[in-house]
């Protein structure tokens, strides 16, 4: 079949669904939503973490440091994460709706500063203006939302952000990365990397090579098309090639991992079944098929070979090693397809979910010659975020850092960092029941050669006191606890994905 | 290559003009993002007319003005019309869109104002004029 053909079949019929039922939700039931989650924190503080930024605009300030940062570790710490969740007294259900904020955390010899900014979207610019959510949203039905010119009108930019030849971009997942300021974040606008590409998806995880060129997809589920676009940027900024990997169906993915010589990309099946106008409210995982996984040569994007493996949701993949035909990718595995779909939900309504998120940190195992693929679990159960050293090797395999759930936690959140070395032996810090520990980067101590050699960097949630601060921890001896905290005088919404900028 | 909004769709050439009957079509284009280029409406009496693109009864260009715009269709008869708006500002005379035919830089909208991401299909943009004259809104996306 036509390949644009097709697309273009797949959105006219997706989209169409998608959009087109008349909302009969507007009125006392929604309004009554940012009533109920004020009613909810009041109960239980801990969902400061999902409460609208107190402002868009953070000006530069110093944060109260605790210990002494390393002589070695100097950069700034960019974080995004969504954090404007409502207006005119409506409340996005889905945390991934809200829009993007961008946090600066500056380490040099004076100490920490901290600034942020609300990434000024064309979303962001339009409903700030009209006082209203005015666009459609991923996961909620907005009443009386507007018609979107393309998915860049829902751009919230929400979801990470990274630096690479020269310049900082805000990452969502469903079209343009958004360059901005590296000083003062303020926003620059979408990046087109070639003129018919633009508003293409470009998805939140894209991966460094070591020449300094970038690797990223975009899934296309959110378009309507059953297809992935795959990126390489080259280390000027410049791109290199694109091409567009069909698939047979629905399949919803939001990382991939690569090995030195291939992407592995895992899209997850889905059926249109579900309630709702938003993405997420129709797309329900299909735990009856399969996942489907491309296997596609970095040197021939067009020869991918696909691999069947049993149905799982994953949001981030890990590092990824190939040997002899073999390929290992780590990732974590969402056990709960139906809570996959919307995690934290019950935070965004103002309830305490009934459980936190199923989640296990697991190896796809790719059998190149034998054409199988199969989950080894290891019973790292309860994490999230992972992160690595990317100088790992097959030879030398580094560890997985990862946010998880340690021993009492007021919050159904994690609270607590831990490395997983590949034998599965564990370290872990756990900050205390009343923290809320987000993702943390490794940054590798400078001159320094020897795999995890480095420093995590990332920031916390302290519910009793009601303040972020900014962690640093030894990476080869993370149970030891912070060598230095720096807290802000004020609680932010938390975040996800963040980039450690050395200088 | 096929996409979402063929060039032909809003084809700059033929202004064809109507023969007469009774009622006059007040529309009002809104939301007009930028200043720049050019308005271009189509006014279209059939399904066959909106799917082929260029059969068109009528056709108008305008030169934006602030971020709305109001013209008429007069003399028309009584039946099913359709109107579809393109904002060309840059003047090159098509939607410009990108791979997957996606309009990405402009603007462009529908009789009924259908929420669809895509060109609607006659029938979501259809709308009657009967023996009185008749006004309607284009919100442009």
């Amino acid at each position: 079949m036509n390949r644009r053909r097709f697309l273009r079949d797949t959105l006219l019929g997706t989209l169409a669904a998608a959009t087109l039922p008349r909302l009969a939700l507007a009125g006392s039931a929604d309004n009554g939503r940012a009533a109920a989650f004020a009613r909810g924190l009041r109960a239980e503080p801990w969902l400061i973490g999902w409460r609208n930024a107190a402002r868009s605009v953070f000006e530069p300030t110093g944060a109260k440091l605790e210990g002494r940062l390393p002589k070695g570790l100097r950069g700034v710490l960019y974080r995004n994460g969504p954090a404007w969740f409502e207006r005119a007294g409506f409340r996005y259900q889905h945390w991934f709706d809200g829009d993007g904020m961008v946090h600066a955390w500056r380490l040099d010899d004076a100490g920490v500063s901290h600034r942020a900014r609300m990434v000024e979207t064309p979303k962001f610019q339009r409903e700030h203006a009209a006082g209203r959510f005015l666009l459609p949203a991923v996961g909620t039905t907005v009443p009386d939302a507007i018609a979107a010119r393309n998915n860049d009108d829902m751009n919230t930019a929400n979801t990470a952000v990274i630096e690479h030849a020269g310049r900082l971009l805000a990452l969502w997942e469903g079209g343009s990365a958004t360059e901005l300021d590296a000083v003062d974040l303020k926003t620059r606008g979408p990046v087109s990397w070639r003129e018919d590409l633009t508003a293409a998806p470009f998805s939140a995880h894209p991966l460094l090579e070591r020449d300094g060129s970038l690797w990223n997809i975009g899934g296309m589920a959110m378009i309507g098309a059953n297809a992935v676009l795959v990126w390489n940027i080259g280390a000027d900024g410049v791109l290199r090639k694109s091409a567009v990997v069909d698939d047979s169906g629905p399949g919803y993915v939001h990382s991939f991992a690569m090995t030195e010589r291939h992407l592995i990309v895992m899209l997850e099946p889905y059926t249109q079944g579900g309630e709702g106008q938003s993405m997420f409210e129709r797309m329900q995982y299909d735990p009856r098929a399969p996942c489907r996984i491309a296997v596609i040569p970095k040197d021939a994007l067009d020869q991918p070979r696909w691999f069947e493996v049993e149905s799982a949701a994953v949001y981030h993949w890990a590092d990824a090693t190939e040997h002899d035909g073999i390929i290992d990718a780590r990732a974590v595995r969402h056990h709960d397809l139906v809570q996959a779909r919307a995690p934290l939900a019950g935070a965004m309504r103002g309830v305490r979910d009934p459980q936190g998120a199923a989640t296990e940190l697991v190896s796809l195992r790719i059998d190149l010659k034998n054409n199988t693929a199969q989950w080894i679990g290891r019973g790292h159960r309860g994490g999230e975020f992972p992160v690595f050293d990317p100088r790992s090797t097959r030879l030398q395999r580094g560890r997985i850092y990862l946010s998880v759930s340690a021993g009492r936690s007021r919050a159904p959140y994690p609270n607590a960092i831990a490395a997983i070395d590949e034998d599965g032996r564990t370290r872990v810090h756990r900050f205390g029941s009343d923290v809320m520990v987000e993702e943390h980067r490794f940054v590798p101590r400078p001159g320094g050669s020897k795999l995890d050699d480095g420093w995590l960097v990332g920031t916390v949630l302290d519910v009793d006191k009601q303040r972020t601060g900014l962690s640093v921890l030894d990476a080869s001896r993370l149970e030891d606890g912070p060598l230095a905290m720096a807290w802000l005088p004020l609680a932010m919404p938390l975040g996800f994905h963040g980039w450690f900028s050395q200088t | 290559m096929t996409t979402l909004f063929p060039c032909a769709f809003f084809a700059l050439a033929a202004f064809a003009a109507t023969a007469a009957q009774a009622s006059e079509l007040t529309v009002e284009i809104t939301d007009l993002r930028t200043q720049k280029g050019a308005v271009m409406v189509a006014l279209i009496d059939s399904a066959a007319g909106w799917d082929d693109g260029s059969k068109a009864i009528a056709r108008r260009k305008l030169t934006p003005e602030g971020d709305q715009l109001t013209l008429q269709f007069a003399d028309l008869k009584p039946g099913q019309y359709a109107v579809q708006v393109m904002h060309d500002e840059n003047s090159n005379g098509k939607l410009d869109t990108n791979f997957i035919g996606m309009p990405v830089v402009e603007g462009y909208g529908f009789s009924n104002n259908p929420r669809v991401m895509r060109r609607a299909k006659f029938d979501e943009a259809r709308f009657e004029v009967g023996a009185e004259d008749q006004r309607i809104t284009v919100k442009l996306r």
